[in-house]
């Protein structure tokens, strides 16, 4: 059985600043991880590898990213990937979601196109589109299910726990398909020196898109259909009420009275 | 040619009422009780000035004053101190934290290093940072001739080295304490990194000292100041080869540069410094892990005994404190943060290495030899070179403390007086077993609950014990005391890197007996006569000619 994940090498979110001059970011001294979210997938997938053996189940890592994205991939290849495969080539440059989805999409048919499962972070922390994977299961016509914090396999579908705003939903849905992963409640795995070691003896390759045949056409920035005008951080949020905690039977009660009289409670 | 003379340099008296001041003992313990405390907890702490010069010239002119009324000075900075250096009994408190800034940089044509002017208060933290990202400005070269900032900017990355867990220490304060931590075991203490500072000392006058100038002749130095001559005769003991931060350094040539590191402050305060950065090399962070404690040692000592691989730091933690982590781990997971850690474990240990995919493989195939023979493998271990999986690996180190804490808060409000003993004792590389041995038969049989972590690279394992009642505290309390002598008795210090402070003067005897204490006592009043500076650090608050 194949599994595909698909994972990009983000800045390290939270020491990112936004310039509230040029609204762009202030990326200086800033190190780029693997996307968390891509890494919950890659645990999923390693999970799936551990209790179901007799699948013989095969991880392999596909990144599009400038070259340096090799070491988020190096990452994927010590925490239980088999494989990994970076889409890099200037002409991959300045791609929307769309533009993106396409070169994966055909990185996936050129590289490895008997898959069984995708299985990808439920968005970046660097963009939040959560747009990618979606879009790739469109352009491959496959089943998706966003929003994952669980997968088991039963025979020839995938049976996906998934967070809603209320609660969780499972679903199912036949193979190939796509499932995008939330974070769940899972601590992330740290490799072992061994698996370190290992990695560096995995196949890593980058790939570019005359390797992959692919139409000039439809990716880079002339194919993408959105682009970004502005970044900026949302303004702060000021004023509000501020009550007097001193008595808190009469602080609560005066809670209570708020909550009813704008109707956040339906008592 | 060093000589042994130097001259201080004196300055022009500022009004006093200029100084920015706080006086009165209530209004200091009721508006700033913060300055009243640091990290040791120790309570108590009171004074009837507190003030925040901004210049060596105004630090001049409140010495005068607080030696016309009699007072003497408590140095604060950070107050991260854990001996209570920082906790004022009386007289007035000196907060540096206006003088937090970068002065320059500059290049040593002679040492072939960089190195970095600043001022006391500012952090290990922010000293990285502004290294780090090299935010300096054109006019800070030293001198500003040489343009060294342009040169810098071409540079590889630099920083400075000295790590002693808590960054938020500042450079000052951890030149006093001679800080170490856990990264001495490859680059030294403080001491290592310092090559210029300034004092203002008892007299209201500064010393400029430039490490390799001023050496010790026949045994002395002499001071020469605007009230006269000081002759300072250095002490003969003879200090251990353990990593020790415990009393005043001494050597027979020694640089009058090491008197004032790590002399906790007693002879005046540090009011600029000169510090030698270092390229920055890429980490990777590793714990290895074993079921005997035995093959753990085992392990160290082939680790820091090897010919290829030169560790950062070897951090060990014994079963109590991988109990402790469990247990941890199934009721808050996130608190811990790291995948949950097997029963059978008893032993960890944790070093860094430097990173370089060059070097990896060779590394890694050199520690699988050693851990084989050592009755474990790599598969038996975590390893991680990103910054923010080494920042992981590094909450994890310091999570067993701030566990232990909890529990000694805990047991506070049922026993007031209980507090956590934590030993800090080195000794020399071949006693580390018998140590070892000695710790944990002495703590077995008196029956007390303890963990142990720390920086067994430099055999110096913090020993905590945590008394579950008083009766536990006495006998820890005699046990601590037994662990001292056994440590100076294997060539060790009573006090490796938290120094003496306002608690430890007991032990201080233990290493150094009478007679060195005595000598210590000596140079402090050859050089603050009148007693200024951090009376009760070192030697007891009543302490006299």
């Amino acid at each position: 059985m194949k599994i595909l994940i698909l994972v990009k090498q983000v800045p390290e979110a939270d020491k990112v600043a936004v310039d509230p001059e040029t609204g762009t970011l202030i990326r200086e001294g800033v190190a780029s991880i693997l996307n968390p979210y891509c890494e919950y997938a890659l645990d999923q997938a390693a999970k799936l590898k551990r209790d179901n053996p007799e699948l013989h189940i095969e991880v392999t890592a596909i990144s599009m990213g400038p070259p340096q994205a090799t070491s988020a991939l190096l990452r994927c290849l010590e925490l239980g990937a088999d494989k990994a495969y970076l889409l890099s080539d200037r002409k991959f440059a300045g791609s929307d979601v769309w533009a993106t989805s396409t070169a994966i999409k055909e990185g996936i048919v050129g590289l490895e196109p008997e898959f069984d499962l995708i299985l990808a972070g439920k968005q970046a922390i660097d963009g939040d589109t959560a747009q990618v994977p979606a879009e790739t299961a469109e352009q491959l016509g496959i089943p998706q299910i966003t929003y994952g914090v669980d997968v088991k396999i039963n025979d020839k579908r995938v049976e996906v726990k998934r967070e809603t705003e209320t609660g969780y939903q499972v679903l199912s849905t036949k193979m190939p398909a796509l499932i995008t992963m939330s974070k769940g409640s899972n601590i992330r795995r740290v490799p072992s020196m061994q698996e370190v070691l290992d990695a560096r003896k995995k196949p890593l390759d980058v790939v570019s898109a005359d390797d992959l045949n692919i139409d000039e056409s439809k990716i880079g920035l002339s194919a993408s259909p959105t682009q970004v005008d502005k970044v900026f951080a949302p303004p702060s949020k000021s004023g509000g009420e501020i009550i007097d905690g001193t008595d808190p039977k009469a602080a609560a009660k005066k809670l209570l009275e708020y909550l009813k009289e704008n109707s956040f409670l339906r008592v | 040619m060093p000589e042994n003379i130097i001259e201080a340099q004196q300055f022009e008296q500022i009004p006093f009422e200029k100084i920015r001041a706080v006086k009165g003992e209530m209004v200091i313990s009721e508006d700033f009780p913060s300055y009243l405390v640091d990290e040791s907890k120790i309570s108590g702490g009171y004074a009837e000035y507190l003030f925040f010069p901004n210049t060596e010239e105004e630090i001049a002119s409140l010495i005068c004053k607080m030696r016309e009324e009699e007072l003497m000075i408590t140095i604060s900075a950070a107050r991260t101190g854990i001996v209570g250096s920082a906790v004022p009994f009386g007289g007035a408190v000196l907060s540096l934290e206006r003088m937090d800034s970068v002065i320059g940089l500059g290049y040593d044509d002679e040492a072939e290093r960089w190195f970095l002017r600043v001022q006391p208060a500012i952090s290990l933290n922010e000293i990285n940072h502004i290294v780090k990202l090299r935010k300096l400005e054109l006019h800070q070269s030293i001198p500003e001739e040489k343009n060294w900032i342009e040169k810098f900017e071409t540079e590889k990355t630099h920083y400075y080295p000295v790590d002693p867990t808590e960054m938020t220490a500042s450079i000052g304060g951890t030149i006093g304490a001679n800080a170490s931590g856990a990264r001495s075991f490859k680059y030294g203490s403080t001491r290592e990194w310092i090559r210029r500072i300034r004092v203002d000392i008892g007299t209201g006058d500064v010393l400029v000292i430039h490490r390799g100038k001023y050496k010790a002749k026949d045994g002395k130095f002499v001071i020469k100041t605007s009230e006269g001559d000081l002759t300072i005769k250095i002490p003969t003991y003879k200090m251990p080869k353990a990593k020790n931060a415990a009393g005043l350094y001494t050597k027979p040539d020694m640089d009058l540069i090491d008197l004032f590191i790590g002399s906790e402050g007693v002879f005046g305060a540090i009011t600029e410094a000169d510090i030698w950065l270092k390229e920055f090399t890429p980490q990777m962070s590793n714990v290895v892990f074993f079921k005997d404690e035995i093959d753990a040692l085992e392990f160290v000592i082939k680790l820091r005994t090897s010919e290829k691989i030169q560790p950062e730091f070897i951090e060990f933690f014994e079963n109590n404190a991988l109990s402790l982590l469990r247990d941890k781990q199934k009721e808050d997971p996130k608190f811990v943060n790291m995948p949950a850690i097997a029963e059978d474990i008893t032993t960890a240990i944790s070093f860094d290495l430097p990173y370089s995919e060059e070097t990896l493989s060779e590394y890694f195939i050199e520690i699988s030899k050693m851990l084989e023979e050592c009755n474990s493998s790599l598969n038996n271990t975590w390893s991680a070179y990103e910054d923010r999986e080494i920042a992981r690996f590094k909450h994890f180190r310091h999570a067993v403390p701030e566990i232990v804490n909890n529990i000694i808060a805990e047991r506070k409000k049922q026993f007031s007086e209980i507090h956590k003993l934590g030993t800090d004792m080195s000794v020399e590389d071949i006693h580390l077993k018998e140590m070892m041995e000695f710790y944990r038969v002495s703590l077995k049989e008196a029956g007390l609950e303890y963990v142990m972590w720390g920086h067994i690279g430099d055999n110096h394992v913090h020993v905590n014990i945590l008394p579950r009642n008083m009766d536990d505290l006495k006998l820890g309390k005699e046990l601590y005391k037994k662990f001292a002598d056994k440590a100076v008795q294997f060539g060790g210090s009573v006090s490796a890197e938290h120094g003496i402070g306002k608690i430890k003067h007991e032990y201080l005897q233990i290493m150094y007996g009478e007679e060195g204490v005595l000598q210590m006592r000596e140079i402090k009043f050859s050089l603050d006569p009148n007693c200024v500076f951090n009376c009760g650090n070192i030697f007891g608050r009543g302490v006299k000619k």
